[in-house]
Parts: C-alpha cells; structure tokens; sequence
C-alpha cells in the first residue's frame, strides 16, 4: 500500500492525466479521476457515535457500507447546508469505499505534468503535505489533491493506523 | 505428460487426506478387546487406497509406508493376528507420518525424517515372524519383472468424462508412464482395447481411470495370452488342474476373472479389494473350488471369494496362503466382505457424480448477494405499504410470494455453508487419548449431536477454543485414577462433548466428571493478582475468573495448560463468533462448560431499538427481558454512576444517549424501555426510547470501509435501505463504565 501512495506521489508520465475539480468555499481542487467512483447526492446518513463531527456517520450505497465525510466541516469552510444540490463524491481509495460532502463538482480538466507548479507554503485550509501542486486553468488556480495520503492520513482518522503498516 | 498427471495431484491430496481422516477416527474406534471385523476392513480400504493412489502417481515415500502399515493390517482383518493397544498406536503414528509426506508433497517437497523408518520398522515387527516376506514386499519398486502384468483394457471412448484439454491420448501417456501399451483395438464407436504390462495392480491401474470416466464403463482383465503363462501354471502338475484351464477362459467373460501369481505372497494378491478375483490354491478337487467360485461369481459379478485349501494339502508359504486359512474359517465373512467391496467402489462413484467442491468464496458471494435480495424485497415492501391494499391486490401478492421464495432461497443457500459439528468433534477422540495418555490419566470420550449443523465459519473457530477447553478439562478438571479411586468415582474419568441447537443458537457444552473448580482457590488467587472482586461474589462471578488474562490456578506449568495464556483467548474467540460461554461447576463433581453461538455469522436475529432519530439492532441473543421502569426504580451511586432496580437487583443502567452522545433533545428519562441484557460482566439496564420490531439482520462489517467503532459490532441495512449500527453489549457496559 506505502509503494502504491508512493508512486501516486511522484511525477506520473508525460501525458495528460485527468483531474475532477470541486470547490470548497471560495477554493478549487482537483483529484484524480481514477479515484472517483461516482458522483451522487447528499442522502440521509446513520450517525456514527463518537466519530468526530466531520465524518457525517455511513450510508447504504447498493449495500455497502460507505463512511460519509463531510470537507466543509473538517477545513471549516462555508455554510454546511444539506439540501437537493449537496454533492458527495464517492471515492474508492487503498481498497475502501468512502464519499466527501463538497460544495460542489465543477469540472473534469486533463492537465500535463507540467501545468502542475510544487506548491509554496500557503494558507491553503489544506496542510501542505496532502497537496501535489498548483495549477492554473483559465485564470483559476486550482489545488491539486493527493487525496489518497489525505484519506489514509491519521488525521482523518477513518482508517486505523494499524492497518496502513500491515 | 508430468503435467498432465498433476492436474490429478490435487484430487489426490484431497483424497488422501480423507482417508487418511477416516482412518484415524476408525482406529479410534476399533475396540481391541473385541475388534469388529468390518472396522479392520475399512481401515485396509483406507490404507489402501492411499498406496493405490500414491503409487499411482509415484509418491513412492507414501506407498511404502502404507504398504507395511497394510500388510500389518491384512494380517488382523484376517484373525491371524490381534489387533493390540501397540498397534493402534503404530497404526496412528504411521498416519501422522502419512499426513506429513502429504503435506511436504503438496508443497513439492519430500519428507524425511527418521520417523518414517522407525515406524516402518515397528510395523514390520508387529507383522510378526515373515520379516523376510515383507522386507521382500516392503518396495513396490523392487518388485521382480514376473509381477509384471498384462491388463486388457476395454473401455468405450464415449464414457470418457474429459477434462477440458485431455484426450484419450494423455490417458495413453499416463499409462505408458507406468508400463507398456498397446493399442489392440481403437475404432471411435467399438470399444477401445488397449493392452497393459505393468507392475501396477488392477486397482492402480483402475485408479487412473477413475478421474477420467466412471469406473463402471472400463473393464480391467488379466490378459489371457500372457497369464496363461504365469498364472495357470500354478495348477500345473496338480490333479484336477485341467478342470481348471477347461472353465477359466469362460470366465473371463465375465467382468470378475480369477486370476494366479505364480509368486505367494507377492503384491497382487493382496490386492483383492480390487473388485473380483478368486484365489486359488493349488490342490486337489481344484475343479469343485472353481465350480463353486463360478457360480459365486455369476451371482455378484464383481465379488470375490477366498477357497480353502483342503485338508491334506502341502502347506504352502506365505501371505498368499494364510489368506486361504482365514476364508477357510471364516467364509460368511468374506462373503460379507466381498459384498461390501463390491458396493465401496460403486458408492463413491455416486458420491463422486453428485457432490461439487466449491469455493469458499463463491458460497460466500451468494450469500451476499442473497443477503440484498431480502434487502430489496423488504425495501419494495415498504414502498407498497403506502398503496392501497384493494387496489393493488396483485402487487400485494406478488410481494408475499416474493418475500417466501427469497425466504426460502436464504435458508437454502445458507445450508450450503452449515457443516455438520463432527467436523470438530471427530479430532477429540485423538485429542482425548493423547492428552490422557501424557498426562497418565483415564479418560473417555462420549459424543453427543454430532450432526448438529452450524456455519462452516463457525466450525473453524470453534476447533482451537473447543481444543483448548477439552485439554483443560482433561488437565485440570479429571483426577489422576487413584485421587478418583479415593473420591469413590470409577478410575476412567468422561468428559462429554455435546452440541445442540436450542432456538436460534447452537449450544456445545463440554462437561467433565472431575474435581470441579475449587473457589477458594480461585479467590485468593484473584486476590494476589490484585484482581478485583466484590465482597461475597457469586459462584458464577468466581468462575469468570479463569477467563482472565494470566489467570492459572495450576501448580505447574505443563505443555497442556497452566500458562494461563489459554482461557482468555478461548471466551476472546468465542466472543468474536457472536457467542458467549458459561460455566457451571459444583466441588468433586465436575465442570459444564457451554459454548453459545449463533446459527451463522452472517445473519443475527436481533430487536430493532429507537435512540432519538437513529436506530440500533441488539442482537436476541443479548436480551433477557424488557420493561418500563418507573421514575423510583432509578437510583444513583456517587461515583459509580447510575443503577436501577429492578426485580430486587441492582443494574447498571446504559444510557444509550449518554454513551453515543447523541443529542440530548427530549425525551424524559423515564419515558423510555429498559431492556435488560445479558453482558460478560453480569446483566445491565439499557435504556432506549422505544422497541421498534424484531428482524434477521443481515451482518455487514464497518470496517470494510471505515473503522472499528467501540460499542458496536458491525452494521445492516434495514428495509428502508438506511444503515443500522448493532450494538455490542458487552462493549457498551465498558464505555459506560469509562463515561461515568
């Protein structure tokens, strides 16, 4: 599992990737394609007790049990609301299923490797370690995510750790 | 050709293992004082068609060791020898030895070990004074070209059930691997007819067949042009010999053909399982013997039958010949026997034809799927409640049968996955016998409802808990013969394994009749391990001590028990499966022990329960009863947080609310249900808003996708397709105890 983080870190090949974009408050990111299961919307979800707020408790995806996070309340962004346009994003990361609750999906862009700039240190509400780089798309700076490292991370807490070693 | 021979090795190993298997459980039950013949036999078939298959495909280690462990064998189920105590254990060694060359052949290796040796060596002086027959016998390898035989082979090439990739021509090169061919006759609608010189016997040669077609459609015969030869000149010189050679072609138009090595004692005769020869010895009125033989055969095609030798006849040498004297005496029985060796081969035929292995997994994705049909359909039925009932008559019905046949088609499946318990129960008596044995104790084993089915997951994890329990019992629970002597009690001890299914759970108790837990001890040893215990504990609560960790009240450490590593690991895994033990035991009497588990891991019976909006299942097997309390029963504790009091006893009370930090919007404290369950740490009040229905619930794991989450044990789906947490009693009892 370490290898394959690994090489999702480091420079893929010359060609162009493809990255879905989704917004967080006022800021845009970019995930892996590959990553994303399906987009659906927001449905009612079992509380998970003791679970910190943001991980919105699990629901029955055509009956698997996918754990929901909700990335406005984890980075503190905007206003949580949950209506018909709440979007989740199923992702299917290191062999688990899991969904975050975003603002919304924007777009699918292909970027080459080199449109994508290291990141400086910046207030981005995400730590430096999660994010790839930067890249810019019509005047539009969006944050490209690893999102794997972000989801395994101890931080989210929604993997044990134990686990990630084995 | 190698290659084609190993796609059969797996066939083999599986086979082989399960003679193996019923061999040891065989020799177990063989009561030496009074052998059953029938036992012996089986026991011979065992062993023998592991050599037939090992020398087949030329695990060579196998076959000799079987071959020695038989020859032994042979000479008991004849009533030459009697079987004796040193035997059976030799017998059971050499199946130990047997399964480790298995195990290194199916990792492609060889074992070697001195053991082999040793225990082919004590076979072979067990088997008595003819230590030059056997050593003579000992390799199949070694044997001389005269036991070459020619097989004829006849067999129609439509019967043949090929594998994908396989035609008549591997079966051709399996068989050249082991001698010469040829082919007679090859018409693709007459019968093919192939001739065979091999050293191999009939039954090794049918061997090879047997994965192909159904053993029914190929016929193996001596060949009469080269027996000729070998075999009929045994008669030779002996009067009557020409009534002889006059009948025999006659008979070998039939499928059972007497057939004559020239050679006593050499490997085909004793061989005979081999569905339908005679043996014959060379004497005077041979001609009757042979009249009497055809008319046997006639009747049972594929009998045989062993003829005396008459009175007066030189003795002859050898193996061969003490075969003769044990028909001699004793010829109802081997009729019986020859009847039976008939049928072996032809039931496991049919077991073979109507029985498929199967993955694991692919029972286990059914079940899945399964598991979303009842899901669905409970969704569906949800959605036609709304409807109106007369309107919709037709969706209504369709929806009950729906729900009948899905009913059906779960339980269905899920049998696939119940194995009977004597899976587990089968390897005690062995555990029983050593045990004792090691520890000079006198033990015996009943088993009680060994055909209750449960969940194969189940029965793999019950074996190391249920293991370790028997030995304790054994250990710790049986006295050494004079200490029970002197209590009065006969000198062998019992310990009774007994499982039964008593509602939706299976129940296996283990009881022993021995001295029983000795409750001072346990508590003053609770008390050195600072182990905390309340004043004037109950019996129940000073047996749930020998579950803790480190927790040993033995004297001295053996290999059997004593580290206190066990206990603990034995409820841990127990607790795992969704089940729970109990122990009951009362001073010079003895210890009960019963195991409760659920019928399966995947499905639970439980109550479905209403916390504010969320809904929980607790599983039925937790819950003893429920009521509504009134606002005095409650009463708190400072410091120990809240108790109620119900029917005279004082609960912890779980507030469900509190635990989960759920919001606290509402409800009354004593507008809920207590439903009072049963935890590892004695009962508890759990209170919740209100009893909703009861289900079987599918069991889905959280940490699939997720993590494990304290309190709960896994998760469903309910009807109306949402997630519902199933609590974990016992957890919750710990997190109360951390939140208070």
């Amino acid at each position: 599992m370490n290898e394959e983080r690994n090489n999702g870190a480091l420079p893929r090949s010359e060609d162009s990737q493809e990255y879905l974009t989704f917004t967080l408050g006022d800021e845009e990111y970019g995930i892996d394609i590959l990553k994303v299961q399906e987009i659906r919307g927001y449905d009612a979800v079992t509380k998970i007790a003791n679970s910190p707020t943001f991980i919105k408790g699990v629901i029955n995806m055509r009956g698997v049990i996918v754990p929901i996070i909700d990335m406005r309340l984890k980075f503190n962004l905007g206003q949580v609301e949950y209506d018909a346009f709440t979007v989740v994003i199923i992702l299917n990361i290191a062999g688990r299923v899991l969904g975050i609750v975003v603002d919304g999906v924007s777009d699918v862009i292909a970027l080459s490797r080199e449109q994508v700039r290291p990141a400086p240190e910046f207030g981005a509400v995400l730590d430096t370690d999660y994010i790839d780089g930067l890249a810019t798309l019509d005047e539009r700076m969006i944050i490209m995510v690893d999102i794997e490292r972000l989801m395994t991370s101890s931080e989210m807490g929604l993997v044990e750790q134990s686990q990630l070693t084995a | 050709m190698t290659i084609d021979m190993s796609q059969f090795y797996q066939v083999f190993f599986e086979e082989a293992s399960e003679h193996l298997g019923a061999m040891e459980s065989l020799l177990l039950e063989l009561d030496v004082d009074a052998p059953d013949l029938e036992t012996l036999n089986a026991i011979f078939r065992a062993a023998h068609s592991i050599k037939g298959g090992a020398g087949t495909f030329g695990f060579s280690d196998m076959a000799n060791v079987t071959h020695v462990l038989e020859t032994l064998l042979d000479r008991l189920r004849k009533e030459e020898m009697r079987p004796t105590v040193e035997m059976i254990d030799t017998f059971l060694e050499a199946g130990d030895v047997l399964k480790a060359q298995l195990a290194a052949h199916q990792e492609g290796g060889e074992f070697d070990d001195p053991r082999i040796a040793q225990v082919c060596g004590t076979l072979d002086a067990l088997a008595g004074t003819e230590a030059g027959l056997s050593v003579a016998t000992a390799d199949p390898n070694v044997r001389g070209a005269t036991d070459e035989m020619a097989w004829l082979i006849e067999f129609h090439p439509e019967s043949l059930q090929l594998q994908p990739g396989s035609d008549p021509q591997t079966l051709k090169d399996a068989l050249t691997e082991v001698g010469r061919l040829e082919v007679l006759s090859e018409d693709a609608s007459a019968p093919c007819v192939w001739r065979l010189t091999t050293r191999l016997d009939r039954e090794a040669v049918l061997e090879t067949f047997a994965f192909v077609c159904d053993l029914e459609d190929v016929s193996v015969r001596a060949d009469a042009l080269d027996s000729e030869d070998d075999g009929f000149g045994f008669f030779e010189g002996a009067p009557g010999s020409e009534h002889v050679v006059d009948e025999t072609p006659s008979d070998q138009d039939d499928a059972g053909f007497g057939f004559f090595a020239d050679a006593p004692g050499s490997e085909v005769l004793s061989d005979q399982e081999g569905d339908g020869f005679g043996l014959f010895g060379g004497n005077p009125g041979m001609g009757e013997v042979v009249a009497v033989a055809d008319s046997e055969r006639v009747e049972q095609q594929r009998g045989y039958g062993f003829f005396a030798t008459s009175p007066g006849a030189p003795e002859p040498k050898g193996e061969a010949v003490s075969t003769h004297q044990a028909g001699a005496s004793d010829r109802p029985v081997s009729d019986a026997t020859s009847h039976k060796g008939a049928a072996a081969p032809a039931k496991r035929a049919a077991t073979g034809d109507s029985s498929i292995r199967v993955s694991v997994e692919k029972v286990d994705q059914l079940i899945n799927l399964v598991g979303e049909l009842v899901i669905t359909h409970a969704m569906l039925a949800e959605s036609a409640s709304l409807l109106d009932p007369v309107l919709n008559d037709r969706i209504f019905s369709g929806l009950s049968n729906l729900e009948r046949n899905s009913r059906d088609l779960q339980q269905a499946v899920m049998s696939i996955r119940m194995m009977p318990i004597s899976f587990v129960f089968n390897r005690f008596p062995r555990v029983v016998r050593d045990t004792a044995a090691t520890l000079g104790k006198q033990v015996s084993l009943k088993l009680i409802g060994e055909d209750t089915e449960l969940d194969r997951g189940l029965i793999e994890r019950l074996a190391d808990p249920l293991n370790h329990l028997v030995r304790n019992s054994i250990d710790h629970g049986i006295e050494l013969p004079e200490r029970r002597r002197e209590a009065g009690k006969p000198e062998r001890g019992e310990i009774i394994l007994r499982a039964s299914h008593r509602g939706g759970s299976v129940v296996v108790e283990v009881t022993d009749d021995g001295g029983g837990l000795n409750r001072d001890k346990l508590l003053a040893k609770a008390e050195a391990q600072g182990i905390p215990m309340p004043d004037n504990p109950s019996d129940k609560e000073v047996w749930q001590l020998i579950f803790h960790p480190g927790f040993s009240t033995a004297e001295k450490v053996t290999d059997i028990s004593g580290r206190g590593v066990g206990m603990d690991v034995v409820r841990r895994n127990i607790e795992e499966m969704n089940g729970r033990v109990d122990i009951d035991s009362y001073p010079g009497q003895g210890t009960h022990l019963t195991i409760r588990l659920p019928l399966t891991l995947a499905i639970l019976d439980g109550l479905s329960v209403r916390m504010g909006e969320e809904i929980f299942i607790l599983p039925m097997t937790a819950i003893q009863e429920s009521i509504q309390p009134r606002q005095e029963q409650f009463k708190s504790i400072s410091g120990r947080g809240r108790v109620v009091h119900v029917n005279g006893e004082y609960l912890s009370l779980i507030v469900l609310r509190d635990v989960f930090h759920l919001s606290a919007a509402g409800v009354q404290q004593d507008d809920g249900i207590l439903v009072i369950v049963d935890t590892a740490e004695g009962r508890a009040a759990l209170q919740v808003d209100e009893l909703v229905a009861q289900h079987q619930v599918v069991i889905k794991s959280l940490e699939t996708n997720y993590r494990k989450v304290e309190g709960v044990s896994g998760a469903t789906i309910m009807g109306d397709g949402r997630v519902a947490l199933i609590l974990d009693v016992d957890a919750l009892v710990r997190l109360n105890r951390k939140a208070a």
